[in-house]
């Protein structure tokens, strides 16, 4: 008979109640701040409700009407610095971050008989406009209801994909905690990010979860469990329905308490910071609470079948704002006029709000409203701000080899990739490394990182294999602007494991929050082509990140080149793939000997062989193969090196001259047909420069199938210099010759 | 009532004319004599002027297209039309340009017959059809489309060496290569002698400028390549002696009034040769010859633009000073590009004179249809033998091209010696 021993987490998990003598210790003046911000969510979101129903809300409104006190109760007493977070119903804690930080100057604190002050009407009425999605929003409209972010009051931005936030928020924490370390370590900024309990079911959620212990990260994991994702009820998708109980098997210490009592809510807030300042690493705390609506709109759930309405009657009943009402007023804090005449106030202010933005129709009868028509935003705003202006690149030193002034030698390639590193990393202490080894096996599976580890030890960082989580932790740090984090993938196809983070929020960040933010965020990524790595390591991902707006894509050929780029891709304040290639690592090539300091010229293609007849565009590990085939060729072939890839850094010039004088082009790319970098280019080419091309753009890439594992059929799945020979022949015989 | 607008025929043996450039904007009201559009033939370009009041309803040729003499470029619309009106004709407009394509071919064998089997008399029907049918479309690359057209290569007389038969860049160069190859080689008019390009095509840089053809360079390139390659020539020269004409003339020139020069005093003399030798007077018609009843000479007039050879009409029984006066006005009018279509056509022979530029002699190219065209040199004091004896004597060589088809060499010998005789008893020019 084995012998079992019950085992138990390290970490505490426990349940918070309020008792009477807690409500009789609490600041009176405390709980009367929580009650005018909860009356005023609640006003506000009733106001978004009505102009919901008139159908001038386009697309949802999630309310969050009584769901006010896990928000207020949790961000009441939050610092300026501290960040916060959501997903898609988040009106509720963007108000509760922004309100607390406006009464930063009076401590925190509203008062019953003058709670709206100018700053705080403005703030409603840009809260106002950004969810209906005019150009005085916080985003200029862009965002709208799901995407709101205030950062200088420490709203980071609220989040449609559910969890889509989480990995971020725990950036926004690895900064918070990083700047700390500097300054108190006792006492960090923290970062809190609320999600429902849909959320906690999905993936980025836990692998946050996992990282940010790990790595004791100040940031707490708020729950906001209102039992339905939609329709669905939660004892349908999870066998512990006691959601807090993530925590403690990822070591996170964590707390269970009613969010309807906005004060154990508090308590239980207060205990989780001071863990998480103090450097203790992060907390959960799961507050149970209740939406009065159904997911949108302003219909009740039950009016959709999926819960009784004596379900809805008997949460309504502990409302948290009656509950601080009766507290309040029980012990002799608060009267009924009080009560009705700070209604009465902060009812006006939200109507206020909605004034200010709409207006009679007037081609309605009386009482139907419209969206100002003025406050619209400029169609012509639709794709402003993608991308930045590039001015951060102003100024910069740019080299080319051919004219370079410094020593120049035969170079191995890798040992330039960790060289370059170590050179910015020296001069910016902004600058992280982080991925899966790099700070072990002399610099990562390739020797990229090498040394980085031991000459900055808080600056390496490992990850856990989690590429949603450690991405979008890189994309927290570079939404917040003080670090700059550089992310390696081991492998590129690890991108679509990222992708949600990679594209739907790093790569959209900028443009979805208005334009005015920065993202400087670099990703290494590894191409491992012929490796033997078989079909899920062996994809080219330019063509993916072509297609997807924000990201810019360098692709280096050379080791001087690798300088050149990675230099301008650190300086970018656009997140930036640099795409590497094995063969390259092992390859040797011109490099600089000692001056590592200079960027290559933006969007500037290199030429690598002139010629008269034909244009071969390709990048990265194909352009000693198509230099190979262009020298047996019949044609006389110009091949461009295209150096930058996406579309908003091509060389269009480089690649027009050219084609206006060969008529003919070739686009020779190493992987898979699907996903193939060259379709978009050559679309664009074909509309650009049609009236110059003598034959359809011909391209070269590899087979249908991802690459397997077996020798010869790997070889026979990614294009190199035969099939570029090919391709030049097929050129060749499409003109005759 | 709304009308079709036609492509005029403004040069008689035009097939086709280019238009140019519409000049009245569609829905623009127009007044009768209004310039509506400039056609470009391959002799000049002309403005269409309206006949009528009006307005453009429907544009249905763009600018710079070819259009064949007779179809329709427009709808013009008169006061009052409405847009029923406008449609009406627009539709009558899609069906006249249809109706030319003919009929269409059966689809196949008809019921009885076995299937894969062809029944007899459907091989001859089925043969016939592609002709009637709309030509085929033509497959060409984006690349030689735009060369083709800034060349003015028609591509429907190429032939694609790409895939499928699509005709690319070095198809379209090579037939501007042989183009120029075969205008170059070409003597008879002074446009025709710049400097040659290159057979090869450059592109612009340090080899060479490419320029592309006007329409008028266009036409002498094909002309002069149809005449010199397919018109059977032969040569005969003459040396004229000038030194009493040129007493004449300078007595004429003394007495004041419009000067007469040497060409004039040509075009004259060749007038009465030819009126004179009436079997030298004709066209080749393809089957059939046509006998000229007056002497109607081309004249070739150089300019910057090109070539223009308008034609001095009756010139064997006009004054000197009638026929001086015509050439040097359209001498004039060539250097401003103002001369009409109609005096460019229908001449029966051609005098073309290099004399002023010192050529001692040359020989031209015919013009079609012309059976004739006479090469004139230059003037110069030479060592000739009179009698026995060696004198100085002002001489002049001229050179008569002829087409054999047309002309046998006895009669070519006679025109030319009828010339010469009038050219040294000048008072003959002058009756």
């Amino acid at each position: 008979m084995s012998e079992s021993t019950p085992l138990s987490p390290d970490v505490s998990w426990v349940e918070l109640r309020t008792t009477s003598a807690d409500w009789d210790r609490a600041d009176p003046e405390l709980l009367r701040t929580m009650l005018v911000q909860m009356q005023l969510i609640r006003a506000f979101e009733e106001r978004v409700l009505e102009l919901a129903g008139a159908g001038l809300v386009h697309g949802p409104a999630h309310s969050s009407i009584g769901q006010e006190g896990g928000a207020v109760g949790s961000a009441v007493t939050l610092r300026p610095g501290d960040g916060v977070n959501g997903t898609h119903r988040g009106h509720h804690q963007f108000l509760a971050k922004g309100l607390a930080y406006l009464a930063r100057d009076r401590g925190g604190m509203m008062g019953l008989t003058d709670p709206i002050d100018g700053p705080t009407q403005a703030f409603l009425e840009r809260t106002l406009a950004e969810i209906l999605g005019l150009e005085p929003g916080f985003s200029r409209g862009r965002g709208g209801s799901m995407h709101l972010q205030w950062l200088e009051a420490g709203a980071l931005g609220t989040n449609a994909i559910v969890g889509g936030g989480v990995p971020l928020a725990a950036g926004n924490a690895w900064a918070q905690r990083q700047a700390a370390a500097a300054a108190d370590p006792r006492d960090a900024d923290v970062t809190l990010s609320y999600f429902g309990d849909g959320a906690t079911n999905i993936g980025s959620a836990l692998e946050t979860m996992n990282l940010a212990a790990a790595w004791k990260l100040p940031m707490a994991f708020f729950i906001e469990n209102n039992l339905y994702a939609v329709s669905t009820h939660i004892s349908e998708v999870t066998a512990e329905a006691r959601l807090s109980g993530r925590g403690p098997g990822f070591g996170i210490r964590s707390w269970r308490v009613d969010g309807m009592d906005p004060l154990a809510v508090h308590l239980a807030t207060q205990e989780a910071l001071a863990h998480m300042r103090r450097g203790d690493g992060p907390a959960v705390i799961e507050a149970e609470v209740y939406r009065y609506f159904h997911q949108n709109g302003p219909f009740p759930g039950s009016a959709f079948g999926y819960r009784p309405k004596d379900e809805e009657r008997s949460w309504r009943d502990r409302d948290p704002i009656q509950r601080v009402i009766a507290e309040l007023t029980s012990r002799g804090h608060l009267t009924a006029e009080e009560v009705d005449e700070m209604t009465e106030i902060v009812s006006a202010a939200c109507s206020a709000a909605v004034a200010a933005l709409t207006e009679q129709d007037p081609e309605q009868k009386p009482g139907v409203r419209r969206i100002r028509p003025e406050l619209w935003p400029d169609p012509s705003f639709v794709d402003v701000g993608v991308r930045g202006d590039l001015s951060e690149l102003a100024g910069a030193r740019t080299e080319e080899a051919e004219s370079f002034a410094g020593e120049l030698a035969e170079r191995k390639f890798i040992d330039v990739v960790a060289e370059v590193m170590h050179a910015r990393m020296s001069t910016d202490e902004r600058i992280v490394v982080l991925g899966e080894d790099v700070h072990r096996l002399k610099g990562g599976t390739n020797g990229a990182t090498k040394g980085l580890r031991d000459a900055y030890p808080d600056r390496v960082l490992g990850t856990p294999i989690s590429e949603n989580a450690f991405v979008g932790l890189g994309g927290g740090i570079a939404m917040d602007g003080r670090y700059k984090p550089v992310v390696e993938f081991m492998y590129a196809d690890f991108m679509w494991v990222a992708a949600d983070q990679l594209f739907n929020q790093v790569g959209k960040a900028r443009h979805m929050f208005g334009g005015s933010g920065t993202m400087p965020f670099v990703l290494r990524s590894k191409v491992a082509l012929g490796t033997g790595y078989g079909s899920q390591h062996s994809m080219d991902p330019a063509g993916v990140f072509a297609t997807q707006p924000g990201w810019r894509i360098v692709a280096p050929s050379t080791p001087f080149d690798y300088v050149g780029l990675m230099n301008a891709a650190l300086e970018l304040d656009d997140p930036v793939v640099v795409l590497e290639h094995v063969d390259l690592y092992a390859s040797t090539g011109v490099g600089p000997v000692a001056d590592l300091d200079y960027q290559t010229p933006f969007g500037r293609a290199a030429i690598r062989r002139a010629g008269e007849e034909v244009t071969v565009l390709t990048y990265l590990a194909m352009v000693q193969p198509a230099l190979a085939a262009a020298e047996d060729a019949a044609l006389d072939a110009e091949v461009i090196d295209l150096r930058w890839l996406d579309r908003a850094s091509l060389d269009w010039d480089t690649i027009g001259a050219s084609i206006r004088k060969t008529g003919n082009v070739l686009i020779a790319e190493q992987g898979a047909l699907g996903a193939s970098y060259g379709s978009w280019l050559a679309d664009e080419i074909h509309r650009r420069f049609f009236d110059y091309l003598d034959q359809p753009v011909q391209r070269v890439t590899g087979g249908e199938a991802s690459p397997s594992i077996s020798r010869v059929l790997e070889r026979a799945a990614y294009a190199h210099t035969e099939e570029v020979a090919a391709g030049l022949a097929r050129v060749a015989t499409n003109i005759a010759r | 009532m709304a009308t079709l607008l036609n492509m005029p025929a403004i040069v008689a043996d035009a097939t086709d004319a280019v238009l140019h450039a519409w000049m009245i904007p569609v829905g623009a009201p127009f007044s009768a004599g209004d310039a509506l559009a400039e056609i470009e033939t391959e002799k000049a370009t002309v403005e269409l002027e309206a006949e009528t009041a009006g307005r453009i309803a429907h544009v249905l040729v763009d600018s710079g297209t070819s259009v064949p003499v007779g179809a329709p470029i427009a709808v013009v619309a008169a006061e009052g039309d409405d847009a029923a009106e406008i449609q009406r004709v627009l539709a009558s407009a899609t069906t006249a340009a249809s109706s030319t394509a003919g009929t269409v071919a059966p689809d196949g064998p008809g019921p009885e017959t076995v299937p894969g089997s062809v029944p007899e008399g459907a091989g001859a029907a089925l043969a016939a059809a592609p002709e009637s049918e709309q030509a085929p479309r033509l497959f060409a690359s984006p690349l030689a489309r735009r060369l083709a057209k800034e060349a003015g290569v028609d591509l429907d007389a190429l032939r694609g060496s790409g895939p499928s038969g699509r005709i690319i860049r070095s198809d379209v160069e090579r037939a501007i290569g042989q183009r120029q190859a075969s205008a170059a080689s070409s003597t008879a008019r002074p446009a025709a002698q710049t400097q040659p390009e290159p057979p090869t095509l450059v592109t612009d840089g340090e080899a060479g400028e490419r320029i592309p053809l006007t329409r008028m360079r266009q036409t002498i390139a094909r002309r002069l390549t149809e005449s010199k390659t397919q018109v059977p020539h032969f040569y005969l020269s003459a040396e004229v002696r000038m030194d009493e004409l040129l007493a004449l003339r300078a007595e004429l020139n003394a007495s004041g009034g419009q000067k007469i020069t040497v060409n004039d005093l040509v075009v004259r003399a060749i007038a009465l040769a030819l009126a004179e030798v009436p079997q030298a007077n004709v066209s080749w018609g393809g089957d059939h010859l046509v006998q000229h009843r007056t002497s109607d000479v081309s004249v070739a007039i150089a300019t910057e633009g090109g070539l223009f050879t308008p034609v001095v009409r009756g010139a064997e029984s006009r004054s000197i000073g009638a026929v001086s006066a015509d050439i040097a006005d359209f001498a004039r009018r060539a250097q401003d590009g103002k001369i009409r279509p109609e005096e460019l056509v229908g001449g029966s022979f051609s005098v073309s004179n290099l004399g002023m530029y010192g050529t001692r002699e040359f020989s031209a190219i015919l013009n079609p249809p012309q059976a004739g065209i006479l090469a004139v040199g230059a003037a110069e004091p030479r060592a000739v033998v009179r009698e026995g004896e060696i004198e100085v004597a002002t001489m002049m060589t001229c050179t008569l091209s002829a087409d054999h088809r047309a002309i046998d060499g006895a009669v070519a010998a006679q025109l030319l010696r009828a010339f010469q005789r009038r050219m040294e008893q000048p008072l003959s020019v002058l009756r």
